[in-house]
């Protein structure tokens, strides 16, 4: 059941993702690699966390592997992480696109006033 | 817009070098006067404190002035933008220090008008003799992180004696703004398919370009960019 419970509440999150992935691309706002590694990085993450019931069910016993089921910390935890990395990727993104601006911006007005200072 | 016919852009990225730019300025215009190029000196004064840009003006240079200062990557990508709305067929990037022989960046440029590749480097490592052995050390290893990282041979990473061609002047971007834009220009030259070539070049090392150079701390800040950059866009 707490799985579940995992899943429901981390799944919102990556179609969320999904959705900003897809749409960010179609606007054309990022390039197909970075399309490409975003999805990877996001399916990762939910095949990882639908898949964490079996893996612990391998793992019970396991004298290495061995640990107590998925407290409901646990959970807020994970999903917590799950989150954390959605805003982070997506701010990091903002700002690397913010950065690129101010620079072509700087660099064009640089060039343009320096045009304009050769004709005067 | 120039004529496209040997039509070639000298791009000198500057950071207070007031006290040798004029003499950069007068040597490239003596050499350059006398070959069948269309040229122009391009100064990217990058937001120095000094009299570099009036000076660079009054010997006869094109400046763009940067109103801040954004580094060395910042100042090239710049002149290389100018180079390219400007219509130019061939630009050179050098050291505004008076490092780099005249007849070298003569060289370089014939090389490319004969197509030898896309981005050409003159490389001041394949004979080092004159430079010390720290520096030879420091950009030996410099160059052995670039094909490390992004996979790209050459021996000279680090050398600010470029030659690009049209190509080149459109294709080519990077994100890096400090000295680490050396190396990720090789990549991304690699990345858009261009072909990269080196030449061997001649550096002069007067007493005055061996204290502006790149001191080896640097060097490390320049391998932490990198192999940030590398793993940044490993999830881009």
């Amino acid at each position: 059941m707490r799985y579940i419970i995992l899943v429901l509440l981390v799944a919102p999150i990556v179609l969320l993702a999904f959705i900003n992935i897809v749409t960010q691309y179609k606007l054309g706002k990022i390039s197909r690699s970075r399309f490409r590694h975003q999805m990877v990085l996001w399916l990762t993450i939910i095949i990882v966390v639908i898949g964490s019931f079996p893996i612990y069910n391998y793992s019970v016993g396991k004298p290495l592997l061995d640990s107590s089921e998925l407290s409901l910390f646990d959970i807020a935890q994970t999903v917590a992480i799950v989150y954390l990395v959605y805003i982070i990727n997506n701010h990091r993104r903002k700002i690397e696109q913010n950065e690129h601006t101010i620079r072509d911006l700087h660099q064009e007005i640089s060039i343009r006033l320096s045009k304009k200072d050769g004709k005067s | 817009m120039v004529s496209q016919r040997h039509s070639v852009c000298l791009i000198i990225p500057a950071y207070n070098e007031a006290a040798v730019i004029a003499e950069v300025i007068k040597n490239l215009n003596k050499a350059f006067s006398k070959t069948k190029f269309i040229y122009e000196i391009v100064v990217i004064d990058d937001g120095s404190k000094d009299d570099t840009a009036k000076i660079s003006k009054t010997a006869g240079a094109h400046v763009i002035q940067h109103i801040l200062n954004v580094g060395s990557g910042g100042a090239t990508a710049t002149g290389l933008s100018y180079a390219k709305q400007s219509g130019y067929t061939i630009a050179a990037t050098l050291d505004a220090d008076g490092q780099h022989n005249v007849k070298d960046v003569i060289k370089g440029i014939e090389l490319m008008n004969e197509g030898a590749a896309d981005l050409l480097i003159g490389s001041r490592l394949i004979d080092s003799e004159g430079m010390s052995r720290i520096k030879v050390v420091g950009n030996r290893g410099l160059s052995m992180i670039t094909f490390l990282t992004f996979g790209v041979k050459v021996t000279d990473s680090q050398s600010g004696l470029r030659i690009f061609s049209k190509k080149a002047l459109e294709n080519l971007k990077w994100k890096t703004a400090g000295y680490e834009f050396c190396s990720e220009m090789l990549w991304r030259a690699k990345q858009q398919g261009l072909a990269i070539k080196e030449y061997p070049i001649k550096a002069i090392y007067t007493e005055y370009s061996q204290s502006k150079g790149q001191n080896n701390w640097n060097a490390i800040n320049i391998v932490r960019s990198l192999i940030q950059r590398r793993i940044v866009e490993m999830f881009e």
